[in-house]
């Protein structure tokens, strides 16, 4: 069997803005660092390129014809996947174990300080005939709407939403590149105004900016260039459904995403195997979501055991110790990318403060609002 | 080295604002027009039922996303109830709005289907979830066949 891994990343930012350079000299700084780090020639050594957007954050139409150049990657085979990093992750790990390429380049970035309609380009998401025309309100209705209904089904009350928000905004203190990260309280949490009430502000990732470039590489090659690389053990990705009628609320969409990338990965028993997971919390509630569908705990039981401590810092399972999105912000299509990278610094030993003990890790990504899609992956040292 | 020379004067850095005017039909297809003709010219609502695993959708469409198979329509009281909601302080463009616009996820009787739309008549303080809720529409001449027909859903008195 094929395996694939990642033999070199690199990054820049995560900045809650950075008019000083494009979003093109971003993602080449990040892939700069990452050739560096894999200790490759990209022109020379590399066989594919995935970069992942969508032209509604950039700005642009035809947003894959924008991005060979920075990456080294002219007069290569590249594509470009609408959808978050992790997608793009699972489409080098096909490139790779389908014999396609050896070496394959995987990038996202996010310029979000540069759209200055966040809220305009969320709504336009949502579907223009049933749903778009209805009242004037910021679309962060939906995700309020979601948290309400979910919360009712679980019996979650804003308290252990709160933890979340504290247990993140605190975790990102130790990480230099978290620039939202906070020395709150739940208290301080529960205390702020219910801007889209339930939620509240506090309660939502803020933007930010930044590149993630990673270099995969067939097992063999991957020794030569890395005697210990971080081996990508599985993937999986998962829709739903685009009706709002039919949406579990209960991101059912992570669930199987979790599944199939488990199933790949020989993961029997989660909550026993993984040591450290990174999920998508750019909404707090999501986070709790996140972590049921990732079977690290049981469904309704998520409340007793954040409030134990059992996912922080120095838990048993410790989710989100890079702060999250809560605390790096929002990077649209790096979100994932952002994640998977706190779980390959984490496994090479290389998270500076923040290192946790770990082997096995899983990153997963929600494709933000109004969807109900999302991917995950596992990664082991 | 590139990076070296970074602009660190933040009054010298450039850039330049864009805007796109971007203009679209969208196409109701053929469930959106049986329902928003009959909701223009009758005033009533339709779901949809598929005709294999008996799953009533509302919005109505022509197909079962579970089995893939057709569907037939079939006319529902428009009444529901309130699933979830939520009281939303901002517009999309990050302004304050006057009044707060009350969003709601509601069930929709006779189906198993949702809609979300607005809750009026009502203060936040008394919206309760499981609540009885009835449509409220536009006068009859004033209705375009659209999902603003219906002004917002209130509560049953």
């Amino acid at each position: 069997m094929v395996r694939v891994a990642v033999v070199g990343a690199g990054y820049s930012g995560f900045n809650a803005n950075s008019p000083d350079l494009s979003w093109k000299e971003i993602t080449y700084e990040a892939a700069v660092r990452a050739y560096e780090d894999a200790g490759i020639n990209p022109r020379r050594d590399i066989d594919a390129v995935v970069t992942c957007a969508e032209d509604f954050w950039e700005g642009f139409a035809i947003f894959d014809e924008f991005c060979p150049d920075q990456l080294g990657g002219v007069l290569k085979p590249t594509f470009t996947v609408t959808a978050d990093f992790l997608f793009g992750l699972a489409n080098g790990v096909m490139l790779i174990k389908s014999g396609l390429a050896e070496i394959a380049v995987v990038e996202a970035h996010s310029k979000a300080s540069d759209i200055l309609t966040f809220g305009n380009v969320v709504k336009f998401a949502y579907d223009p005939v049933w749903l778009r025309p209805v009242g004037r309100g910021h679309p962060f209705y939906l995700a309020a709407l979601e948290k309400s209904y979910y919360s009712n089904l679980r019996g979650y009350c804003d308290y252990t939403y709160a933890e979340v928000v504290a247990k993140n905004r605190k975790n990102g203190r130790l990480n230099p590149d978290a620039p939202y990260s906070a020395d709150l309280t739940a208290d301080d949490v529960l205390s702020s105004e219910p801007l889209f009430y339930p939620l509240r502000k506090l309660e939502i990732a803020e933007r930010s900016d930044g590149a993630v470039v990673f270099v995969l590489a067939k097992g063999d090659i991957a020794r030569e260039l890395n005697p210990e690389p971080v081996w990508i053990d599985g993937v999986g990705w998962n829709s739903e459904t685009s009706n709002y009628d039919t949406m579990s609320f209960t991101a059912v969409y992570a669930m199987k995403a979790a599944e199939m990338a488990y199933d790949m990965a020989g993961i029997e028993n989660p909550a026993k195997e993984i040591d450290v997971a990174e999920v998508d919390d750019r909404f707090a509630y999501k986070e709790v979501q996140h972590i049921e569908a990732l079977k690290l705990a049981k469904a309704g039981e998520v409340d007793e055991l954040l409030e134990s401590g059992y996912f922080g810092r120095k838990g048993e399972i410790p989710v989100n110790v890079s702060g999250g999105s809560l605390s790096v912000g929002n990077l649209l299509e790096a979100t994932g990318a952002q994640k998977a990278l706190e779980i390959v610094l984490q496994l090479r030993g290389e998270a500076g403060r923040r290192q946790v003990d770990a082997e096995i890790g899983v990153a997963q990504v929600w494709r933000y609002l109004p969807t109900a899609t999302g991917a995950v992956a596992v990664f082991s040292r | 080295m590139v990076f070296n020379e970074k602009i660190t004067n933040p009054a010298e850095l450039r850039h330049v604002q864009g805007r796109i005017e971007l203009y679209w039909i969208y196409t109701s297809g053929e469930a959106g027009d049986v329902f928003f003709k009959k909701l223009r010219d009758e005033g009533k609502f339709t779901a949809s039922k598929c005709r294999k695993c008996g799953h009533v959708f509302f919005p109505p469409r022509i197909y079962c996303e579970f089995d893939f198979s057709e569907t037939e329509y079939m006319e529902i009281s428009g009444e529901g109830c309130v699933l979830a909601f939520s009281v939303i302080s901002y517009d999309s463009d990050g302004n304050r709005l006057e009044k707060p616009e009350i969003y709601a996820l509601i069930g929709m009787d006779g189906t198993d289907g949702k809609i979300i739309h607005l809750l009026g008549e009502i203060e936040p303080e008394n919206i309760e979830t499981g609540m009885k809720v009835v449509p409220v529409l536009k006068p009859k001449d004033q209705r375009e066949g659209k999902i603003t027909d219906i002004l917002y859903f209130k509560p049953v008195s």
